[in-house]
């Protein structure tokens, strides 16, 4: 007997295995970082340019521009494995919880991201010379509170607009606005830890966790309506 | 979309007999009405088939049937048990063969099999998987992606998903599609074994002379109701001209 812990595992490994075949998913997502590290700073007046400096703000709004693009192909792609000759419909006639193959979808996508972070983060650190090394614990934490939201978010409006057609760049226009308290929040605690003597948020961090609970709680319920085969 | 006539057939919801029965059903998308108030019974160990044009509501009604879509109004029953609130009890006992495949391309097709498999929650799951895999005859290509197969042995590796755990009913959308003869008779044998074993099947067809030869007795619903031909034979009359969006319950001879 599989038990849903078992299926939620076997839903995360078979994404993964399907990733790992084709990497079609992290190939696209780390080149699409890649570039607005690279354009938003060049743009902006990297160290060495002849334009000013990018400031801490600058830098960590352009990491999460990159995040956020980043993660919405994360989450499309994803989602595509299980549309492409209606795969989905297969996995709705097992006896799984609709909500579990969320919860599968989102570690996936989170793993994805994880991913992309672990890639551009270090670019950018070089890119922009910001120091993460004294923040590094804080700037985990902020960077995990609020990939969690942004993905649990991104997850549920993936499955809605895959069965819609819902695609492209109108997906990122659909999960910006509910994600904009993330990507304020988290842009203004990761600016504060980089000025002098910055120190983590600790009601900022409360708020991240608020967000995440209130948008897995809607992810759970909300997915298996948005399910569509 | 106009009413139809309801014929003797339709059965209570609770006949013990039935493997699906269904009352009053009704399916509306994007307001347009593609099923309506739809009343028949399907005998368990039957073999059901259901003939009608694109859009004429096949593919909706099977996915009902299958619980992957809701219906708008009416009951639909599976073995006497409501599917409303039982479709994932009911899940185990179907097979559900769609126009595609519903696999992952990525993945071979031991490896679909394998998967699906461990979320129905079967034992020893890798030999289910090579047993039905040989009796389908890709055996020897059990582990090449399945983007790599081609159309009928797709459809074949499909049929080994929807076979898996070894269900009651079977629920076949247009099978014989894009199979070349000696695939598309590999499948009428098979669904014929399987018929033979018991179960019972639902496949629509667009083929209907395909689907007269395997039948003895014709019934036909269309424009969202039941229209009886008769038994034995299929009735060309007015009714015929509505075949665009009609179907054709065929139950099957023990031959």
């Amino acid at each position: 007997m599989t038990t849903t812990l078992g299926r939620i595992m076997l839903l995360v490994a078979k994404d993964l295995r399907i990733e790992a075949r084709g990497r079609q998913t992290i190939a696209i997502v780390l080149v699409l970082g890649i570039l607005i590290i690279v354009v938003l700073g060049i743009g902006f007046g990297s160290p060495g340019s002849s334009g000013q400096p990018v400031t801490g703000f600058q830098a960590t709004a352009i990491l999460w521009v990159a995040y956020f693009f980043g993660g919405v192909l994360c989450f499309e792609k994803t989602m595509d494995v299980e549309r492409r000759d209606d795969a989905l419909a297969g996995l709705l006639m097992t006896p799984v919880d609709r909500g579990a193959i969320y919860v599968a979808k989102l570690l996936t996508n989170l793993t994805l991201i994880a991913g992309l972070t672990i890639v551009i983060t270090p670019l950018a650190v070089m890119f922009f010379r910001f120091d993460l090394a004294g923040h590094a614990g804080a700037f985990v934490a902020i960077l995990a509170l609020g990939m969690v939201g942004f993905a649990a978010i991104g997850t549920l409006f993936a499955a809605a607009a895959s069965s819609t057609r819902l695609q492209g760049g109108l997906l990122a226009m659909l999960v910006f606005p509910l994600c904009l308290p993330v990507v304020i929040v988290s842009t203004q605690m990761m600016r504060e830890l980089f000025l002098p003597g910055g120190q983590l948020s600790m009601p900022g961090l409360a708020l991240l966790a608020g967000f995440d609970l209130m948008a897995l709680t809607v992810g759970w319920l909300v997915f298996e309506q948005v399910l569509e085969p | 979309m106009a009413s139809a006539s309801t014929g003797p057939h339709p059965v209570p919801a609770d006949a013990p007999a039935a493997a699906v029965s269904v009352q009053g059903l009704r399916k509306v998308i994007n307001d347009r009405v593609v099923l309506n108030d739809l009343d028949f019974a399907i005998p368990r160990g039957s073999m059901f088939a259901l003939l009608g044009a694109n859009g004429a509501g096949k593919s909706t009604l099977l996915k009902i049937l299958a619980g992957l879509m809701p219906p708008t109004g009416g009951r639909v029953h599976l073995f006497g048990a409501p599917l409303a609130g039982h479709a994932a009890d009911l899940r185990s006992r179907i097979g559900f063969l769609g126009h595609n495949a519903m696999l992952y391309r990525e993945l071979s097709a031991r490896e679909n099999l394998v998967f699906f498999g461990r979320m129905h929650g079967l034992a020893d799951v890798g030999r289910r998987a090579e047993d039905l895999l040989e009796q389908l005859g890709l055996a020897d290509r059990m582990h090449d992606p399945v983007k790599a197969f081609s159309r009928g042995m797709l459809q074949r590796a499909a049929i080994a998903r929807a076979l898996l755990c070894d269900p009651e009913l079977l629920l076949a959308d247009e099978p014989f599609t894009g199979l070349d003869a000696p695939s598309a008779r590999t499948l009428e044998a098979l669904l014929r074994s399987l018929h033979a074993q018991g179960r019972t099947i639902v496949f629509t067809n667009h083929d209907v002379a395909q689907s007269i030869a395997l039948a003895t007795s014709v019934d036909a619903v269309g424009h969202g109701g039941v229209f009886v031909l008769g038994h034995g034979r299929l009735i060309i009359n007015q009714h015929a001209r509505l075949l665009d969006a009609a179907m054709v319950h065929l139950e099957m001879s023990d031959r």
